[in-house]
């Protein structure tokens, strides 16, 4: 959270402004269609939102720094054909088990380090680096596969979507648990405090001698690894791995990221921001299910969102010019 | 960040490495693919290499305007494909207004992609990404979610793109004519050069009165109408509309105008340059093909190069801190 003090009461409502607009969001579908309300819906919001959140936490750190990282599909489509080929499967007779997941959240760190180590090596921006490691993660995905698709046979993986735990997935504790540890990186580390230090004021965060290069570099490679377990959470979500698992992640990732309350710029939001921003997104998914729209309008419905959100969050009198 | 002094000789010699340089590579890769494959040079298969540019290059053409201002257009591949779809719905019943159906559709996307742009400071990569959400649904919606083929009388109206004159493409003859237009607006117009002004310092060209919004709009603008044209020439080459027809196509577009030597700092390239990147881009793929590197390992390499030619063209005094 920003560290300033807010003294007028709106300003120091402001912070909350995302969490009143989910419930908000909340009453007025349950309002339109009371079965909203009911305890099996909260459990289809809350899985629907599992894999979101993962990818949402692993994007937050990185626009946290005041970067971005565009690569969210291209790393979640590897992850989940690594997971997808080295458990048992359909095509071949690997049955690695739990090495597996492991490997596929190896990749996804191994893709975000390179990310960061060419973003903060060749001094490039971001994006296009990112941009550039999005379509060779399709790539790779497409390429191990020869663009088919591998079905998931092992049942360990496929419990992470069937099996319940107190009537939840365990997609949804896994992604709790991710929730649990992004946010003692955030609070308790100084990883986490570095990484608001760097998004605040990059120039001020090197002259008090902070590692801003290690900092990017380690947050880059976080973000790979939430990635990669996004992917295995696909991949057994879907109970197969293929090359277009990943199609439209990124867009609702950043989307949750932004609506949540994190500020572009960096230094402001977290991981809480993004766990509500991934409900809205979520909760807004669902009622529109509820409510009988059309699925196509989603990504325009998203697309407004994050207009409205960003406009809301950029602090235009500091900023004059947006590139 | 306004540029800080830099000896003159330096960025004289960065300028003509960035233009020299993707002209030596082409002539390279042509050479080089010519050899491999001697019957690369005869007239009707250079033709057709031509041809097959043509749609890459006015996608990467529209791009241009938008990436010399320093931002970015993440929208043209929605865009393009909206545009299809518009021209195989209307192409039967309303003929050639369906073409301008579609021109208009990319029009005012760019407009909004604009707009929303200068009038909320957010940055543009976040509000094309935003657009193409709307853009996407809009094509979703209208199509249904199918691929719609343009039937033979649809096919004989769009003749005058499939056609030859003078023993040419007439798909080569277009791009020709926006190659032209485009460098003749990008050198001789105040748009054009006003453009460059605000790619090289946006707060000089501010101060001195320009009217940096509107020029802003215009480019975000020629951005939109010129990939819903390279929507109507694919949709006419493919005989068919599709929401997700090119797909593909962001990543090789933007690479084009990278490669071809346009920063993506602003402030320095052009249209001309971009054919030169086109060029490269279709005849990387050519080789490609030819040397036998799966279709699907293609993304692969183009994201190499883009990070490559990103690492390479960029004005690296121009941004003190990257993000």
């Amino acid at each position: 959270m920003a560290s300033s003090n807010p003294t007028s009461l709106p300003e120091r409502l402001k912070p909350f402004a995302p969490l009143f607009a989910l419930v908000i969001l909340s009453v007025l579908i349950g309002l339109r269609n009371p079965r909203f309300f009911e305890v099996n819906n909260f459990i289809r919001v809350a899985n629907a939102a599992s894999i979101p959140l993962v990818l949402a936490l692993g994007a937050t750190s990185v626009i946290l720094l005041g970067s971005v990282d565009l690569s969210v599909e291209g790393v979640v489509a590897l992850g989940a054909v690594v997971v997808a080929v080295l458990v048992r499967n359909d095509q071949n007779h690997n049955a690695f088990g739990w090495w597996g997941p492991l490997a596929a959240v190896a990749v996804g760190a191994l893709i975000g380090f390179l990310n960061g180590l060419v973003h903060v090596g060749l001094r490039i921006p971001s994006f296009m680096v990112t941009l550039g490691s999005w379509f060779i993660g399709v790539g790779l995905a497409t390429l191990v596969l020869g663009g088919t698709s591998v079905r998931v046979l092992d049942p360990a993986i496929r419990s992470l979507a069937l099996t319940r735990f107190w009537n939840c997935p365990l997609a949804v504790w896994v992604a709790l648990s991710a929730l649990i540890v992004a946010w003692f990186i955030e609070r308790f580390t100084t990883l986490g405090r570095h990484t608001f230090a760097v998004g605040g004021g990059e120039d001020l965060a090197l002259l008090s001698g902070i590692a801003v290069r290690q900092t990017k570099l380690a947050v880059f490679t976080l973000a790979g690894a939430f990635y990669g377990v996004g992917g295995v959470l696909a991949a057994a979500q879907l109970g197969q791995g293929n090359a277009t698992i990943g199609d439209g992640r990124l867009f609702s990732t950043i989307t949750s990221v932004v609506v949540g309350g994190t500020a572009l710029t960096g230094g402001a939001g977290g991981t809480l921001n993004t766990l509500v921003g991934v409900l809205i997104i979520a909760v807004i998914g669902n009622g529109m299910i509820l409510l009988g729209i059309s699925p196509d309008v989603q990504s325009a419905v998203q697309g407004l969102i994050i207009i409205v959100a960003v406009a809301c969050s950029t602090d235009r009198q500091r900023l004059r010019f947006a590139k | 960040m306004p540029a800080t002094a830099v000896p003159h000789s330096k960025t004289l010699a960065a300028d003509r490495f960035r233009s020299f340089a993707p002209v030596l590579v082409l002539v390279a890769l042509v050479v080089l693919v010519g050899v491999l494959r001697p019957s690369f040079f005869n007239p009707e298969s250079l033709l057709v290499t031509v041809a097959d540019t043509a749609t890459l290059f006015i996608l990467a053409a529209g791009t241009t305007f938008v990436v010399i201002l320093g931002s970015i257009d993440l929208s043209i591949q929605a865009i393009c494909s909206l545009a299809s779809v518009v021209v195989a719905l209307l192409l039967p019943r309303y003929g050639y207004f369906g073409c301008l159906a579609a021109l208009a559709a990319g029009l005012l996307a760019g407009i909004t992609s604009g707009i929303l742009h200068v009038w909320l400071r957010i940055p543009s990569f976040i509000v094309t990404l935003a657009t193409s959400g709307l853009v996407v649904a809009a094509a979703l919606l209208l199509s249904q979610e199918r691929s719609i083929v343009i039937d033979e009388h649809g096919r004989l109206l769009l003749s005058c793109i499939t056609d030859r004159s003078l023993g040419v493409p007439n798909v080569i003859w277009i791009a020709a004519a926006v190659a032209v237009v485009g460098a003749w607006t990008q050198r001789y117009t105040p748009f054009g050069r006003y453009s460059i002004a605000i790619g090289a310092g946006e707060a000089a060209t501010w101060a001195s009165g320009v009217r940096v919004n509107r020029h802003k709009v215009i480019a975000f603008a020629c951005s939109g109408v010129l990939a819903a044209l390279a929507g109507v020439l694919l949709a006419a080459r493919q005989s068919s509309g599709s929401p997700t027809l090119a797909n593909e196509l962001l990543l090789p577009a933007i690479a084009a105008v990278i490669v071809g030597g346009t920063a993506i700092t602003g402030g320095a390239g052009g249209i001309g340059r971009t054919v030169v990147g086109a060029l490269i881009i279709t005849i990387v793929r050519v080789g490609m093909t030819f040397i036998g590197i799966n279709i699907f390992a293609q993304q692969i390499v183009f994201g190499l190069v883009l990070i490559a030619a990103v690492a390479l063209t960029i004005d690296r005094t121009k941004i003190v801190i990257v993000k």
